[in-house]
């Protein structure tokens, strides 16, 4: 398993370096009149040392396991992914319930019953929204 | 006497019946967030944040601070009973839940209620004496004393929110440079949009909160796959009179304690529990109790909390430069309702400003008969299994995205958002440096450029000004002071526990912290 230490002084740095050179692509200007890629290229320098300085260490300290667990997040994110084209092709009541559906696989056990009865409420609170509150949603 | 006919203005303007109504809906959804897990105050406020565009000015800003503090009461009331800790209540549960398992809920609850209105209460006085005071002193900041301000407020929440300066610093500097991305305001560039439409106006607010916040935390409950018991025990409330002087002391010293840290940048209402508790421990008159459930042990660490959550909304208002990530947030809320918070807002809008300290204190009534009287009510709230309650947080995190722009492309970027802030939480770095970093990040540049400009592209003209240069000398001691300290930990080898506790400070539960650490 990865050290978690390392992990991440290495995303640090990853991320660091993707911002700073996409801000060399900009126009930097002088210190006098910073141009728009001034500023990030000093955050994104002062971020990339600080992702080094986080790597080197790691060697000197007692490692930590890395876990991540995929499934949960993916099976989340599925479910705002599928809720945002359902929504777009069909309707908001079609998104709820499907977010409904695929977001349940995460809990620990699957209840047709529940996933029925949450998806009403849902659609019930989003018609509130959209009769009382004045949202912009087009339930029906 | 000024203080006390702008209160009575204050009031008048508060107590109409639609304010009163928005500081009891705050109130009342602060209490319900604070305790129950999995959504926490930054991500609640995020989610009403674009419900509020209908809502008059200060009805709006009277509601979500009713939120912010609502919450803290909340916290303690699940931290208590269940030993549950989530936004920032970690000491409630070592003397609280000690009590309960002594059978003496009932007073705990009390004693925590009733110490978080005295808490409440004193941060009011301090607020009204204090804000204006202060934002004279805030004409005298210039573009270099701002830019030094919130670095010192970058330095500051690394250290006391995440325990440790290099992960809490590159976390305000991601979030910088993810307040980066969008149109840069001077010369019109587009920056970082990987040439998506969506990203041309820039990330809005709701959705790094709510990603990093909202769906993260989701995540995070699922994989810790904890079945909650409810607390079913018995509750009796009134305490005897020699238990109730005991209360009073305790939560005078939390109040002062609470009311003084949550001014200072990267201050609030955890670094106070935690400084009030080791008070407490050091002067209190039964010292010797606290740990094993005593009742200073919970008075002191809830006025403190509540205090501290009153008096951060001081640099906000009067300097204009928050000190917390709650208080960003809260600072994007006064934008987006056309306020600029800073030392010209107490003068514009003197209803507003006055209006919302008053209805602080009205709201602490509220939360003192939520939070005792009703509190068997609020209990039952845990009956509700967590597979029902997580589709519907995130079809709330989904309405409110949409309902920024009225555009479902904003979904996409909340998700991605939560997968950042996912991998963030697995990696041990705390998102809320990042979201005070994202919202200060345009006003930081801003700065900055402006600086130089006036020192003509000299960095000196950061350390000739007497502000700046107290300050910057201050983020100086304190990275000195943090690497001295690293050196004299890695020499003596090993971890420290003190290492662990620091990082404790966010909604993670003991139980959760050690399976995360262990793998």
């Amino acid at each position: 398993m990865a050290n978690q230490n390392a992990v991440r002084g290495a995303v640090i740095s990853g991320i660091a370096l993707c911002f700073g050179l996409t801000a060399l692509r900009y126009p930097i200007g002088s210190f006098a009149h910073a141009g728009a890629g001034l500023f990030p290229l000093l955050v994104s320098t002062l971020l990339l040392l600080i992702g080094l300085v986080t790597l080197v260490k790691s060697r000197f300290e007692p490692a930590k396991p890395f876990s991540f667990a995929w499934r949960n997040i993916g099976i989340i994110l599925l479910g705002l992914f599928v809720f945002v084209v359902a929504a777009k092709v069909a309707s908001i009541v079609l998104g709820i319930v499907l977010l409904v559906m695929v977001s349940s696989l995460a809990a620990t056990s699957y209840s047709w019953k529940r996933v029925l009865a949450v998806s009403v409420a849902l659609i019930a609170v989003a018609l509130a929204f959209q009769k009382l509150l004045g949202l912009n949603l087009q339930v029906i | 006497m000024d203080v006390i006919t702008n209160l009575a203005f204050g009031f008048e303007h508060a107590l109409t019946w639609s304010n009163l109504l928005y500081c009891a809906i705050g109130c009342v959804i602060g209490t319900m967030i604070g305790l129950l897990p999995g959504l926490g105050p930054l991500a609640t406020i995020s989610l009403l944040l674009p419900l509020t565009y209908s809502i008059p000015v200060d009805g709006a800003l009277i509601m979500l601070a009713g939120i912010y503090y609502g919450a803290q009461y909340g916290d303690s009331v699940s931290a208590i009973t269940m030993k549950i800790p989530h936004a920032s209540s970690i000491v409630a549960c070592i003397d609280g839940y000690q009590m309960t398992l002594k059978g003496r809920t009932g007073l705990a609850l009390f004693t925590a209620g009733v110490s978080s209105f005295i808490g409440g209460t004193v941060a009011i006085v301090v607020l009204a004496f204090l804000a204006p005071l202060l934002g004279q002193v805030a004409f005298l900041f210039g573009p270099a004393d701002y830019f030094a301000l919130m670095l010192l407020g970058f330095v500051c929440v690394s250290l006391v929110t995440t325990g440790s300066l290099l992960n809490g610093l590159a976390m305000c500097l991601l979030g910088v440079l993810l307040g980066q991305i969008g149109t840069d305001l001077e010369s019109g560039t587009l920056r970082f949009t990987l040439g998506l439409t969506p990203l041309v106006d820039g990330v809005s607010v709701v959705s790094v909160a709510l990603g990093c916040f909202g769906i993260a935390e989701i995540c995070r409950n699922l994989d810790a796959r904890e079945e909650r018991s409810p607390f079913n025990g018995k509750i009796r409330l009134m305490p005897s009179w020699p238990e109730f002087k005991r209360i009073i002391p305790s939560a005078l010293r939390g109040s002062v304690v609470g009311s003084l840290l949550g001014i200072l940048p990267g201050g609030g209402p955890t670094i106070a529990q935690f400084a009030a508790y080791a008070i407490d421990k050091k002067v209190s008159k039964y010292r010797h109790e606290i740990g094993s459930g005593s009742i200073e042990g919970v008075a002191g660490q809830a006025a403190a909390d509540e205090a501290a959550a009153r008096t951060s909304f001081i640099p906000l208002m009067s300097i204009g430069i928050p000190e917390n990530a709650v208080m960003a947030l809260m600072m994007s809320a006064f934008i987006i309702k056309g306020i600029q918070p800073g030392p010209n807002m107490i003068a514009k809008h003197p209803d507003l400003f006055w209006g919302l300290v008053a209805s602080m204190w009205i709201g602490n009534c509220f939360l003192l008969v939520l939070n005792v009287p009703l509190v068997r009510f609020w209990l039952s709230i845990f009956k509700i299994p967590y597979s029902v309650l997580f589709p519907s947080i995130l079809f709330f995190c989904c309405v409110g995205t949409y309902s920024v722009n009225n555009n479902l492309d904003d979904v996409f970027i909340t998700a991605a958002f939560g997968l950042l802030g996912y991998i963030l939480m697995r990696l041990s770095l705390d998102p809320a440096p990042l979201m005070l970093g994202f919202i200060l990040g345009p006003m930081l540049e801003e700065n900055f450029r402006r600086a130089m400009l006036l020192g003509r592209g000299s960095f000196k003209v950061f350390v000739t000004q007497p502000i700046s240069a107290t300050l910057l000398g201050a983020i100086a001691i304190l990275i000195l002071v943090q690497f001295a300290s690293a050196v004299v930990r890695m020499r003596s080898g090993g971890f420290s526990p003190a290492d662990q506790a620091g990082s404790a400070d966010r909604d993670a539960s003991p139980a959760e912290m050690i399976k995360t650490s262990g793998g």
